[in-house]
């Protein structure tokens, strides 16, 4: 399998006051398409950072950040944009839905900013409500839903433009247990049928069984790597 | 407060300092309108009063038909009385060196010393000597106007004749602060009318007057009973013709002045305090939005033990610092500024003595003023959050978090119109009401603000151009001091160029009804005439009321004698008392026109033929110089005066008064600025997690602006309607508040100067976004997506 995120000696130094804070310090990393990826570590050992670079949100002080071949970090702010939109997609922790949008024009805020084919943006978002199970959910405000189903949302927003990748941070952290598992699912069910590259990032170890590999991380460098040929369903996860 | 409670202080303010220092900025403009506008009509005020008490300006002037110089001396041991002039006053023509004819007055003083009373102060040259009889002292306002100076010479006419006479100094008299030939003419006519001082004597011989004067200034002692020494001194007089007695408050240029300080002071209370009202609003908005968006901080602080009364202590010695600062902005501003308009109006209105003054009071005030505002703006809502328990204070659920979202009524009227970004602009716009509210009320202030000074500038256009386009409709007024017969009447009108011509009798009146009295200069013109045109505001047409021997009256005349149309009014004339029914209330821009019908007036007089005191004339454009230098020429012309001219004098004594409404325009355009920057900002501030989100989801700048840009539109869509009612109605009310009877005014704004406030308020309000759509540029959007308020 091909690699479609591929990181290279990737430092990242962040400047805090006159101190110098080294979250990542040499990070190789490469991850093939349609591979669902769990980065575990604790606080401070960078797999946020990591995220970041992948998803364009920020750029490494050294090293490349290789996806589909090229090197975001090289990309101005406004092909980066054009990435963000066309190739990524985000789930955050907050879950982060646009709040005077409903449901489903939180997921046709995503896709108006590829297409402007109303019907092409009212079908596609129709079945992602669908795929997430809210299907009759969508004239709904994130007011008038729960954090998981938010969360749902947000999956939906993130598959919205058939991204290449999906990077979750946390994206059970705010949400019971019975809820995470079924987010988790979400994305596990979404990276199998649509063979998106998902790379989540958590501290909960108990998450790592769903994935098909766990890249652990250690003060800025892998310290693991570990792949597994059987990844547990969500339903089996307990925290 | 603890030392780190005031280190916080310190950095919160260094960390919004943009928006601090907006907040700072419409403090100080606030206090700075109220110091430089309120301190520049106390210094107004002052400087007149310097300039009357330095030079002695008489507490009354008789006017006799001829007196001996030695019945000064009567006057002077009355009691009661400080000092007494004799003088002999002269009214006469000029002609100017084009042979424009204009008027004169030639005033005879004592040579080689200043007069006891109503001294001048000499601007330029020197003093007349006792040994100077061809020597002339020329008032400040006509030197200025044709550029006198000592060594020059002016010819006026005296017993017909050109007299040269060489200018020795250029003065400035207390009688003549604002130029006026007489209490009925209060428009200042510095180019048509110039005063001339000259040796007593001199004048006496060649006037023909030989130990002869008309005029005696008598000061009153400290404390004097004023009625009782006018009563003596008429006595002493009476025997010479007294013909009038007029005390000071009733002499021409200081009641002139009175009028314009009293449209200041009209102008000095309400201007700042609107200003000060807006910036009192807009610190309670923008303190609020600041002090709620740390929210978190102040549960932590109470959650780490900090009492109620020390967090809000913490956050009202925030706004109080922002309040003291500008107040110590705005009363440095403020100083500036009253010393600039002070000096700037006195300069152009050539009051010698200017007094420029720092008033504590008015320092105090104001920073009290501040303080009081910024302590009740940061107050309420240091105090609704204060009392929230610190576990709710920090609450950081997601789903608490979200601001609820629900459809617009226009997106329920009209679902289909509307693409997702301008249902989201209108749904951001409405999202948080206090937040759209606060928003909604800086954009409909600046819009009110911006109006009210432009339309004040529009208004007074209006009002020169009603009157010299609709109402007066002449080219030429000649007035006579001789009245004129038919004949000279016939001959104007076939004058070459000459193209209509109408009489009219004008002559000084006494107004009176309700045991109260006007004096005004009375027209008695044709009813059908078409020189001046009336605009009936209540009452019958001018033709009626005129040819039914009613009077016409301003709006403001009937109010100052408590008249109604239909009431009787007494109108004391040189022929006697007749009494007159009120028919008609006119529009006009002097606030103190009366006219009467000419048979009325004619009846009045019992003249035996028709006399006559003025004609109007329409004529040719390219024969009216010299159509004014024929009518001057004629018996008995005491003055004659072009329209154009008048118009010019006009809009010259404006520009003091466009200058202060530029001023006014450059306050609110500031304002505008800062309180819209700041409710610009906060509403970014506010969102910046989700912000952030559109961005890493991919949403460009551009388009980020463009919702923002739509919502501001949407905001000003709601806010332009009622800001600019609100303009035009204060500026309506402000207009009013300053007509005296100098002018009229009521709003007039043009159709443009809405559509240029509406546009340049929506200009500022992008503007004030800009620093904000920069800033989501810049935003960090790892860490401004994790970002939970």
């Amino acid at each position: 399998m091909s690699a479609i995120i591929r990181l290279e000696n990737v430092t990242k130094t962040y400047p805090m006051g006159e101190v110098e804070v080294h979250a990542l310090r040499g990070l190789n990393l490469e991850v093939p398409q349609g591979q669902f990826v769990v980065l575990l570590g604790p606080s401070g050992s960078g797999k946020t950072t990591t995220l970041n670079l992948i998803g364009g949100l920020d750029r490494p002080t050294e090293g490349k950040v290789v996806v589909e071949g090229e090197d975001i970090a090289r990309l101005n702010d406004r092909r980066l944009t054009q990435y963000r939109a066309a190739k990524v997609g985000f789930v955050f922790q907050f879950f982060n839905l646009i709040p005077t949008l409903t449901a489903a024009e939180n997921i046709a805020f995503a896709l108006e900013l590829v297409t402007r084919d109303r019907k092409a943006i009212q079908e596609r978002t129709a079945a992602l409500l669908a795929l997430v199970g809210l299907a009759n959910r969508g004239n709904h405000f994130p007011s008038q839903l729960s954090g998981g189903e938010q969360q749902r949302v947000a999956i939906a927003r993130a598959l919205a433009n058939r991204p290449s990748i999906v990077l979750a941070d946390e994206p059970t952290g705010n949400l019971d247990v019975e809820t995470g598992r079924q987010v988790l699912q979400a994305l596990r069910d979404l990276n199998r049928q649509e063979g998106v590259t998902v790379v989540l990032v958590t501290h909960n170890t108990a998450i790592a069984p769903l994935a098909d590999r766990v890249v652990r991380l250690h003060n800025g460098t892998v310290a693991s790597d570990e792949h597994n040929p059987h990844p547990a369903p969500a339903s089996a996860l307990n925290w | 407060m603890r030392p780190t409670m005031r280190r916080k202080t310190w950095r919160d303010l260094r960390a919004a300092w943009a928006q601090s220092l907006a907040l700072v900025v419409i403090v100080a403009l606030g206090i700075s309108s109220l110091m430089a506008l309120t301190g520049a009509y106390r210094d107004l005020g002052a400087s007149y009063r310097h300039t009357y008490d330095s030079l002695h300006f008489a507490d009354v002037t008789f006017r006799v038909r001829a007196a001996p110089t030695a019945a000064a001396a009567k006057l002077a041991a009355l009691d009661g009385v400080q000092a007494v002039t004799p003088r002999l006053v002269v009214d006469t023509g000029y002609e100017l060196p084009d042979g424009v004819p204009i008027r004169a007055r030639l005033i005879g003083i004592a040579s080689g010393q200043q007069p006891a009373v109503n001294q001048v102060y000499l601007l330029e040259g020197e003093f007349l000597s006792s040994d100077d009889p061809q020597g002339v002292l020329v008032e400040s306002h006509f030197a200025k106007a044709y550029g006198l100076h000592p060594g020059d010479t002016v010819t006026p006419i005296i017993m017909g004749k050109k007299t040269p006479l060489t200018v020795r100094g250029i003065v400035a008299s207390p009688e003549y602060l604002i130029v006026s030939p007489s209490r009925q003419e209060v428009m200042p006519s510095a180019r048509t009318f110039g005063v001339f001082f000259v040796a007593l004597n001199e004048l006496q011989r060649l006037t023909n007057a030989q130990g002869k004067v008309n005029e005696f200034c008598l000061l009153f002692t400290p404390h004097a009973d004023a009625d009782a020494v006018v009563k003596a001194a008429r006595a002493v007089l009476t025997p010479y013709g007294v013909e009038s007695a007029t005390l000071a408050k009733d002499q021409p240029s200081a009641a002139a002045l009175k009028l314009d300080l009293e449209g200041y002071r009209e102008m000095s209370n309400t201007i700042p305090a609107l200003i000060l009202l807006v910036a009192a609003l807009s610190l309670y908005v923008m303190l609020g939005r600041m002090v709620r968006s740390q929210r978190q901080q102040i549960g932590l602080m109470r959650a780490l033990g900090y009492s109620r009364r020390q967090v809000a202590a913490h956050y009202l010695a925030f706004a109080l610092l922002i309040g003291a600062t500008g107040a110590v902005v705005g009363a440095g501003l403020g100083v500036l500024l009253a010393r600039g308009i002070t000096t700037a109006y006195a300069t152009e209105l050539g009051i010698p003595l200017i007094q420029v003054r720092f008033y504590p009071d008015l320092l105090l005030e104001g920073v009290l003023i501040s303080l009081m505002l910024a302590a009740l703006a940061g107050w309420g809502p240091t105090r609704a959050i204060s009392r929230l328990r610190p576990a709710q204070a920090m609450r950081l659920n997601p789903v608490e978090a979200l601001a609820r979202g629900r459809r617009t009524l226009l997106e329920r009227l009209l679902p289909w119109t509307f693409s997702l970004t301008v249902r989201m602009a209108l749904r951001n716009a409405f999202r948080a009401r206090r937040r759209a509210a606060s928003t909604w009320i800086s954009i409909v202030f600046a819009v009110m603000l911006v109006l009210m000074s432009w339309g004040m500038w529009d208004s007074m256009n209006y009002m020169l151009d009603r009157n010299f386009r609709q109402i007066e409709r002449w080219d030429a007024l000649a007035v006579f001091s001789q009245p004129q017969t038919s004949d000279a009447l016939n001959d104007v009108r076939h004058w070459e160029g000459v193209r209509e011509v109408t009489p009219a009798l004008v002559f000084p009146v006494t107004l009176k009804a309700d045991g109260q009295h006007k004096d005004v200069l009375l027209s008695a013109l044709p009813p059908d005439q078409t020189m001046h045109r009336w605009f009936v505001l209540d009452g019958v047409s001018p033709l009626k009321a005129l040819q039914d021997g009613g009077v016409l009256l301003t709006p403001l005349l009937a109010q100052n004698l408590s008249l109604n149309v239909g009431d009787t009014l007494t109108v004391q004339t040189p022929f006697g008392d007749k009494k007159v029914v009120l028919r008609g209330l006119v529009d006009e821009l002097y606030g103190s026109n009366a006219f009467v019908g000419l048979d009325t007036a004619e009846a009045w007089t019992g003249a035996p033929v028709a006399v006559y005191t003025a004609f109007y004339v329409r004529a040719e454009a390219d024969r009216l110089t010299a159509l004014k230098k024929d009518l001057f020429r004629l018996p008995g012309a005491a003055s004659a005066t072009l329209k154009r001219d008048m118009e010019r004098d006009w809009r010259s004594l404006m520009n003091l008064f466009y200058v202060f409404m530029g001023f006014l325009a450059v306050f609110a355009g500031g304002m505008a600025f800062a309180v819209l920057f700041n409710a610009m900002t906060v509403n970014v501030l506010e969102r910046e997690r989700e912000l952030a989100t559109m961005r890493a989801i991919g949403a460009s700048l551009r388009r980020i602006a463009a919702m923002l840009a739509l919502e501001t539109v949407v905001l000003w869509l709601l806010a332009v309607a009622p800001g600019l009612f609100l303009g035009w109605y204060v500026g309506d009310a402000m207009m009013r508040s300053f007509s005296t009877e100098l002018m009229t005014l009521q709003a007039h704004i043009e159709t443009h100067s809405y559509v240029l406030t509406a546009v340049g308020v929506l200009i500022t309000a992008l503007l004030g976004a800009l620093p904000a759509i920069r800033r989501v540029g810049k935003l960090n959007l790892a860490e401004a997506t994790k970002i939970l308020t």
